[in-house]
């Protein structure tokens, strides 16, 4: 390593979750029409509600548009040429571990997320996601006692059909936006938390998507429900094959907090980012909205964001209980030809709400990243307080930062401050880092994650070093 | 998977669009082009709706108001009859040069200009005009074919050295109902300074355009004061492009208060950076009225300076929109940009939307950007009521002192005006 | 101390370099015996802290003659990290800030990758701490600066204390301390002095990189040299030290004038 290398050079390294799975896959044929939702629909053996919802959403679609105003470069998407649903043969969901397929044990193991009995994180519970189908769940029995329910949306829709009717769809409506819309007709499987009125869900829950195959999209779905007085802490994190093509991702995570309720939810987004000439790669088209519904209810989004050829994202809190809270704190690492358009809404309508938005954002190689937020304090929400910090940090003079905090207030009795600032890594900073003994690299990663700093300590504890490693090996260097 | 789709668009044009009726009405009333500029502009006019909501830039603003002055020019005769018969605001005096603005008759006629002023005419003038807007791609920006198809004349001046009056523009238009637009033109040449006071005052439905375009040379300084003493039946379209040299220096410093309709963009582009520019803006709304400032400044090369405060006081059922760019591109190394937006909420009715836009392509700046949205703050409140002074008159200090770090920015000459008291909407002594 | 047997740790043999084309050393000789003390003087653009960035590899200088030998092994070579790792400090004439890196983070890596390449073992976090910790009394630090990130928000006496606090725990061989004294109070300026005092033994040496005589009183150099035009003009006991005080430096333009006239000819001097 010299010392001659940029920064910039040392951001690119090989994206080591790269491979694909060699498994048998039943795929239904590409294209989307209504006949294609009615066979996902009786695949899943859903009851009627599911269905019309499904049916009514995709009607919706159908006269939306896609939306531009985002002016994120992409060629148009062929809704037809994709596959909507994909399945690794195993067919029924299996009623012990020992019965999976062992190639998707070992996929999920090389991917860093043993589920088999004998390896299974001690304390987190996860919820297995390949291509289409949850493959697994565990800790299911032991959550059950405390009364929790941790388990697929398509098992919860059986076995829990009158919770997903009464939630699902009610935070963020099917015809929300073209991306919702197309998700509701279509989504394939994704994961349902519920955590009863007072009990403090005892272990973090975690959910891991694998897409897998070329061409199939991927539309999870997620709803997440905490009662009166509950609490969990949930965590995402996605990976993918590297293609050549681009492959559509497009989610949609509902949350409903009731009073004294909260949830904590975090991200680490990994899908594959396309490579350094912006072939290939995952377009992270994403709905995610909470509801804090009771009073003093809390909803927390951490989300670490590191790959994808192309994310739009807002994880939002609407607040409407009185006195209560959203946060956001997210860091979004950009190389290569990726473009990030994240960023959050807060929309405060009980009185006394509060929200914090602190947003990291690292632009390097050719990639664009953007904050694109909305704080909105409407007539009612009196005593309403935000606080907004969004830094942005270049490496290279290639890529962009852009900033665009939108504030809408209508209620004198709130305050709302915003501060922003950018900044990059200095040469000074590196020779005094460097002059101590820390080599180039550590040292680039060392700043890297003190500017993150914020928003990793947010990050469950089990996966804070996690994120942290992420982002050092996004900075390796593939500098000689 | 996701292949170049082969189907139809899926936003087709809107079908081809017609001019909204209000401008049907107004061009049919204005005398034959002089130019074929101006009748292109018309012609371009004509085909236009208003801007629309729906686009992004007049997403918080509704032209609305426009709509509802008489569509017609305004008539000079009128508004010289309907200004009020007292002079207007201080007794002009030495180290002031006066010129009254009513769009037709040329305000400087039979006049001695100071040293480092002069009359652009002639080739020069054309080949100036339009100059700043080409650079910033404004040609066909709505407000500038508005002002472009209205304005019968040009105010142009070159200056050559530092001219030491303060040049003031004033237009009154006073009762006076319809439209009308001034054009205007400064050239600073290298080293030349300049320092303007532009008043600005409407007391019915009237409405007016403004287009001011200004080139600094290097190391040229120019200091421009827009005060804007409105009426809740009138409307203001204000763009002030300015391109700058190299070494040049800018302060740009507006007080809007009282329009039922105010737009004022600041378009300033550092052709090649190094250059300060420092903008300063307040604007009050009560009532109805809505005052909105788009402004925005680009660095086309290194080591550029932006200072930027934009003030805002929100009452009554007012409406106040501040979208603030500052695009830092790739050439633009070193650029140090600080914006700041404060905006006081002052009524549960009022509304107060607030839009920076950073765009940064340059590793190697140094971009801040702040907003606050807030009522006065209690414990200053309280600081000054624990000195036994009352409530209501604690926070008419603070609100003074919160609008004077603006209104004191304002050229030398500005105080006789009396900003603060009818910006505060106090009744200005006669 | 001056031992004449002790084993040479620095040789700086006609070094040669300059910033942005521009030559500000312009052969510089130097030599350094463990168990040594060294102060060089000179006036603002004498090129004397161009030698100490030069030294510790700072990448905006360019050195473009001579050599540098760290005892025998040729310094010039190496990346500023090893020279770091191999026993070379500098100490910041101005400390940098690096928001959000951890102050006891950024010392505990620094410490064990100069432990690594001593043949030590890494320390531990807890085994770290208390390192830290004894060492900090060697500058009387409050421990809460640890918590904070590197040198953020310190005042010119807590960034230099900061710097010897890095001196103590990185144990290193040859130290040059830049303008350590510039921006201090007499007793910050007392408590860095007894630092560098505390470290200084026989198998190290110090490099004070000095504009005053003030920083000589509280630290005795064994050798004081004097630079002007990127050169040492001339090299003596601390008595030199004092003279300078007493004369100013009105006779270095002089000798450095008539050096200039009659150039070719003459070296400059040299600490044998």
């Amino acid at each position: 390593m010299s010392s001659t290398a940029t920064v910039g050079d040392l951001v690119s390294q090989p994206y080591k979750y790269g491979f694909v799975t060699d498994i048998e896959t039943e795929k239904i044929a590409k294209g989307l029409d209504e006949d294609v939702v009615r066979l996902i629909s009786a695949k899943k053996q859903e009851p009627a509600f599911l269905l019309d919802f499904r049916l009514r959403a995709y009607r919706q679609w159908l006269q939306m548009q896609e939306p531009d105003w985002a002016a994120l470069g992409f060629p148009a998407i062929n809704y037809q040429n994709i596959i909507y649903y994909a399945a690794p043969k195993q067919q029924e969901k299996k009623s012990s571990l020992d019965e999976v397929d062992p190639k998707l044990l070992e996929t999920f193991e090389k991917l860093g997320i043993p589920i088999s009995e004998q390896k299974r994180l001690s304390n987190v519970a996860v919820d297995a996601v390949f291509d289409s189908v949850s493959i697994a769940t565990t800790y299911k029995e032991k959550l059950a006692e405390h009364g929790v329910i941790f388990c697929s949306i398509s098992e919860a829709v059986k076995e829990h059909p009158e919770l997903i009717e009464r939630y699902l769809g009610t935070v963020v409506p099917s015809n929300d936006n073209f991306f919702a819309a197309l998700n509701s007709a279509v989504f394939s499987d994704g994961s349902f938390v519920f955590i009863p009125r007072g009990v403090e869900c005892p272990m973090e829950l975690s959910t891991y998507f694998r897409i897998n195959s070329g061409d199939t999209g991927q539309f999870e779905r997620t709803l997440i429900v905490a009662e009166e007085g509950a609490s969990v802490s949930y965590l995402e994190g996605c990976t993918a094959p590297m293609f050549d093509t681009n492959q559509l991702h497009a989610a949609v995570v509902e949350l409903v907090v009731l009073d004294d309720a909260s949830i904590k939810y975090s991200t680490v987004q990994n899908w594959y980012a396309g490579d350094e000439n912006g072939v290939g790669g995952i377009y992270n088209f994403v709905t995610k909205r909470g509801q804090c519904r009771g009073d003093r209810s809390r909803i927390s989004w951490t989300q670490v964001e590191t790959g994808s050829a192309i994310t739009w994202k807002y994880p939002s809190c609407v607040l409407q209980g009185a006195d209560s809270v959203g946060e956001f704190y997210s860091v979004a690492l950009t190389n290569n030809r990726q473009q990030a358009d994240t960023g959050t809404k807060m929309v405060h309508v009980g009185p006394r709400t509060r929200s914090t938005i602190v947003s990291k954002g690292i632009s390097a190689g050719h990639s664009a990243n953007s904050y694109r937020g909305l704080v909105q304090v409407g007539p009612k929400a009196i005593g309403a307080r935000n606080f907004s910090q969004c830094d942005s940090m270049l490496i290279g003079d290639h890529a962009a930062a852009n900033t665009y905090p939108y504030i809408r207030c209508q209620q004198p009795e709130a305050r709302i401050e915003h501060e922003a600032s950018t900044s990059r890594i200095s040469a000074d900073q590196l020779f005094y880092l460097q002059s101590r003994g820390i080599g180039f690299e550590e040292a680039v990663s060392m700043m890297v994650s003190g500017f993150c700093r914020d928003v990793f300590n947010q990050l469950p504890m089990e996966f804070a070093a996690e994120a942290d490693k992420l982002l050092a090996l996004k900075l390796e260097g593939s500098v000689g | 998977m996701v292949a170049v789709s082969a189907t139809e668009p899926r936003h087709p044009l809107p079908a081809a669009a017609t001019a909204a009726p209000w401008i049907a009405d107004l061009l049919a009333d204005l005398p034959a082009a002089p130019s074929a500029a101006v009748a292109r502009a018309r012609e371009l006019l004509a085909q236009q709706p208003l801007p629309s909501r729906r686009q992004e830039d007049w997403r918080f603003t509704d032209l609305a108001p426009l709509t509802t002055i008489a569509p017609r020019p305004l008539d000079p005769a009128e508004q010289a009859s309907s200004a009020p018969a007292a002079p207007l605001g201080p007794v002009a005096e030495p180290g002031r040069l006066r010129l009254l603005l009513d769009g037709l008759r040329d305000p400087l006629d039979g006049l001695n200009l100071p040293p480092g002023l002069h009359r652009l005419e002639g080739e020069a003038l054309q080949a100036a005009l339009g100059r700043s807007l080409a650079a910033q791609g404004l040609e066909a920006d709505w407000p500038v074919l508005l002002n472009t198809a209205l304005a019968p004349r040009v105010l142009a001046l070159r200056v050559s050295a530092a001219v030491a009056p303060l040049l003031e523009l004033v237009n009154d238009v006073g009762t006076g109902q319809g439209v009308e637009a001034l054009r205007l033109l400064l050239l600073l040449e290298d080293g030349a300074s300049l320092e303007v006071l532009q008043v600005q005052r409407a007391a019915a439905a009237s409405a007016t355009s403004l287009l001011l375009e200004a080139e600094l040379g290097r190391g040229a300084r120019l200091r421009h004061g827009l005060l804007a003493q409105g009426h809740g039946a009138a409307s203001l379209l204000a763009q002030l492009v300015v391109s700058q040299s190299p070494g040049s220096e800018l302060d740009l410093v507006s007080a809007l208060s009282g329009w039922g309709l105010v737009r004022l963009e600041p378009r300033v582009l550092q052709d090649e950076g190094q250059a300060a520019t420092r903008l300063r803006g307040l604007q009050r709304v009560d009532g109805r009225q809505i005052a909105d400032t788009h402004s925005q400044v680009a660095f086309a090369g290194p080591e550029g300076r932006l200072d930027q405060l934009h003030k805002v006081v929100a009452d009554g059922a007012g409406r106040s929109v501040f979208n603030g760019a500052v695009r830092v591109p790739r050439a633009a190394q070193r650029t140090d940009a600080a914006q700041l937006s404060r905006s006081l909420l002052l009524s549960d009715r009022a509304r107060i939307d607030t839009k920076p836009e950073l765009e940064i392509v340059a590793d190697d700046v140094k971009c801040a950007h702040g907003a606050t949205v807030s009522r006065l703050q209690d414990d200053e409140l309280f600081y000054l009521q624990s000195r036994g002074i009352a409530a209501a008159q604690a926070a008419r200090l603070l609100l003074r002192g919160y609008c004077d770090e603006v209104l004191a920015e304002l050229p030398g000459g500005a105080a006789g005006w009396q900003p603060l008291e009818r910006l505060m909407g106090e009744d200005p002594t006669p | 101390m001056i031992r004449p047997d002790a084993p040479v740790l620095l040789e700086i043999r006609d070094l040669r370099a300059s910033v942005d084309e521009q030559p500000i050393l312009k052969g510089v000789n130097l030599m350094i015996r463990a168990g040594e003390i060294h102060a060089v003087m000179g006036r603002n653009g004498s090129g004397k802290s161009t030698l100490s960035k030069v030294l510790a590899g700072h990448p905006a200088y360019s050195v473009t003659g001579g050599s540098v030998l760290y005892r025998g092994e040729d310094l010039l070579a190496l990346e500023p990290e090893q020279r770091a790792r191999i026993g070379l400090f500098l100490g910041f004439q101005y400390p940098i800030e690096i928001p959000g890196v951890s102050n006891l983070e950024f010392l505990r890596v620094a410490t064990n990758g100069r432990r690594l390449a001593q043949g030590q073992e890494e320390l531990d976090t807890f085994a770290f701490e208390d390192l830290v910790r004894e060492r900090l009394q060697v500058v009387q630090m409050d421990p809460a600066f640890l918590e904070r990130s590197v040198n953020e928000g310190f005042s010119g006496g807590e960034k230099k204390r900061n710097e010897i606090l890095q001196m103590a725990l990185l144990e290193p061989l040859v130290a040059i301390l830049d303008e350590t004294d510039s921006g201090l109070d007499i007793d910050a300026l007392r408590i860095v002095a007894g630092g560098v005092n505390h470290l200084a033994g026989p198998d190290n040496a110090t490099l004070l990189i000095t504009h005053y005589q003030r920083l000589l009183d509280v630290i005795t150099p064994d050798f004081v040299h004097v630079m002007a035009a990127g050169r040492i003009l001339r090299t003596g006991g601390k008595e030199l030290a004092l003279e300078l005080e007493d004369r100013g430096y009105d006779w270095v333009d002089e000798e450095l004038a008539s050096l200039e006239a009659g150039e070719a000819a003459r070296t400059p001097l040299e600490v044998a």
